[in-house]
């Protein structure tokens, strides 16, 4: 056998080109089921960890799906916003606590989220350079945003505009960068915090400019009491500053302002059924539990899964049948060596035992690699499945 | 020793057939068999290396009765008595030298590479002028030096037989003898009863003994 699994060796070594296709023609076929099968459960678990963490989330009636994957992920979906007011609502029950959520504007490519303190404690974020919120204006970077943009504490960035061609639409706000938080592993990474007030501001509901008392009379085109209608040459500030702070302020009613989706943390579970129970008739909002609307999700990825496997199994009985059609037309090839070895006194047994060692030799290495993957996978699966997957938007 | 004795065969039904009335080769002796082509001297030699068992006769090759062994023996046999020349080489093409010359302890449990046998292999080479090509693959070699390959591999597992098919066919006069002069030396340093079909008359008395099989083949059965 030592001397068979010789002679395999060294003609794999001879034609190592064809031997690393078989190899990893082989790789992917063995493999193939064992990244699927990782990544379906690092999506799931992913999905499920991150939902698990947020008890209840209140957001306007339509997709639950798509209110979760906005609210937990920041993918823009789109939903429907809340107001203010029903933050305030749900804080004044005293059931629970109340965290809103406004997502959907985005700088330098990042989701731009506007929330409270309570998110960092909630999701356990910690500041690993600089400090936290402390004033409008004012941002925190998720690492990964950190690394990628190459931005810390004292830095700035500017949001970026919903659309270029609209001269009338709402311009990039600058944001003063005063931390950084550390890796999670989450989306967390991939977003840029800021003070619910400054997010509305970054989208053009709260705006500073010069003081219309002590402005040029010519910038004024009509006083009629408090009103005062000013030109376009009023100075607008794109910035908030020390000095501009005093000047931003919001037009209308605050509490109709949009948030994209509260979550709530109950106090306890019965203030959680309460809630819920709350919720339940209301004509315009709903009251997910995120947990649960993953669930559904990884029961869809499951089915997806058991299709995927299909496809999977179809294409290992293509690549085993092409390794079959190579091998044998390699060996009938090599008509005249096992002539060869025929006639200097070998028995057929041992040309099969060469031709299996040849495919031991194979198989033994791809299914090595199959497992490195396998490892691989196992132990950096969910972190690339959230990079690949959950924070594309 | 190689003897035969009133042996016939025939291959498939209807197809060629041979009869050898006798035919005997000392120990230690050289001989050429030769014939026109269609006269069975590539069988005459599958028959006394038993890769081929007779209808009937005797063959007696080393002091054994090859015709009475059984497949597996007859390997045995084969691999550790008797040592192959081929006209086409047939080196195999992923081995380097050394591993050609070996490659006969490759193929049989009966055999062994230690360290005796690799020492002889090298011995071998260097006696044949391999010694700095050992680590290079048949196709970095020349045509005499692949011959040469040949020869160390009919030769390493010290056969008292070797059998050579016309393994100078393919090689320019001078080459020829120069394969000729290695080959008989390494036999005669041996002891080595060889036996070499060839068609090239200019060589024949370079042997000791030529066995002639003109009219020993037929490509119609013969009746006894």
């Amino acid at each position: 056998m030592k001397d068979s699994l010789y002679l395999a060796w060294r003609y794999l070594r001879h034609h190592e080109v064809k031997t690393l296709l078989l190899v990893l023609s082989l790789t992917v076929f063995l493999a193939l089921p064992l990244v699927m099968r990782s990544m379906s459960r690092a999506m799931q678990q992913s999905f499920l960890a991150r939902a698990e963490g947020t008890p209840l989330l209140l957001g306007q009636k339509g997709s639950s799906l798509d209110l979760v994957i906005e609210a937990l992920y920041f993918q823009r979906k789109d939903v429907e916003p809340v107001k203010k007011a029903d933050v305030d609502a749900i804080q004044s029950t005293g059931l629970g606590m109340a965290i809103p959520l406004r997502t959907g504007l985005r700088t330098q490519g990042f989701p731009l989220v506007g929330t409270s303190l309570a998110y960092f404690d909630l999701r356990k974020l910690r500041i690993e350079k600089g400090r936290g919120l402390a004033l409008i204006g004012e941002c925190i970077l998720g690492s990964e945003v950190a690394e990628v943009l190459e931005l810390g504490p004292g830095d700035a960035l500017l949001t970026s505009p919903s659309t270029l061609f609209d001269l009338a639409g709402v311009y990039p706000l600058k944001l003063d960068v005063v931390g950084v938080l550390e890796p999670t592993q989450g989306p967390d990474d991939a977003a840029v915090f800021v003070d619910l007030k400054t997010a509305w501001v970054a989208e053009g509901l709260g705006h500073g400019h010069e003081d219309l008392a002590r402005a040029d009379a010519d910038l004024v085109l009509r006083r009629q009491g408090d009103t005062v209608t000013a030109n376009a040459k009023l100075v607008q500030y794109n910035e908030i500053t020390e000095s501009n702070r005093e000047s931003f302020h919001f037009h209308g009613d605050a509490a109709s302002y949009p948030v994209s989706a509260v979550i709530v943390v109950p106090h306890d579970e019965k203030s959680a059924t309460l809630l819920r129970g709350r919720f339940v008739d209301a004509p315009t909002l709903q009251i997910v539990r995120p947990a649960q609307v993953v669930d559904s999700l990884n029961a869809q990825i499951f089915r997806f899964e058991r299709v995927l496997q299909i496809v999977v199994w179809t294409v290992g009985l293509a690549t085993a049948v092409m390794f079959v059609l190579v091998m044998a037309l390699s060996w009938k090839l090599r008509a005249e060596e096992l002539r060869t070895m025929t006639r200097l006194g070998s028995s057929r047994w041992k040309a099969l035992q060469i031709m299996t060692s040849e495919v031991a030799l194979m198989v033994g290495a791809s299914a090595l690699l199959a497992g490195l993957v396998g490892v691989l996978m196992a132990r950096y699966g969910e972190p690339w499945v959230q990079t690949l997957i959950l924070r594309s938007s | 020793m190689i003897s035969l004795r009133d042996v016939r065969f025939t291959y498939g039904k209807g197809g060629f057939s041979l009869h050898i009335p006798e035919l005997f080769v000392a120990s230690g002796v050289r001989a050429a068999a030769i014939g026109p082509s269609g006269s069975g001297k590539t069988t005459l030699l599958n028959l006394i290396s038993g890769i081929e068992r007779p209808a009937s006769g005797e063959v007696s090759t080393a002091g054994a009765r090859v015709d009475q062994l059984s497949p597996s023996a007859r390997r045995s046999f084969r691999i550790t008595n008797i040592g192959f020349v081929f006209q086409q080489l047939l080196l195999v093409d992923y081995l380097d030298v050394l591993g050609n010359v070996l490659y006969p302890y490759r193929l049989h449990s009966d055999l062994r590479v230690d360290a005796t046998v690799r020492s002889r292999a090298r011995r071998l080479a260097e006696e044949l002028g391999l010694g700095n090509l050992l680590g290079r693959l048949p196709s970095e070699l020349s045509q005499g030096e692949r011959q040469r390959v040949a020869i160390a591999r009919a030769l390493v597992t010290e056969p008292p037989v070797v059998l050579a098919d016309e393994p100078t066919g393919n090689l320019d006069p001078a080459a020829k003898h120069k394969a000729l002069d290695l080959l008989f030396e390494q036999c005669d340093a041996r002891s080595t009863t060889l036996l070499m079909v060839t068609h090239d008359h200019h060589l024949l008395d370079r042997f000791s003994q030529v066995v002639d099989l003109d009219g020993w083949g037929s490509p119609e059965p013969m009746t006894p």
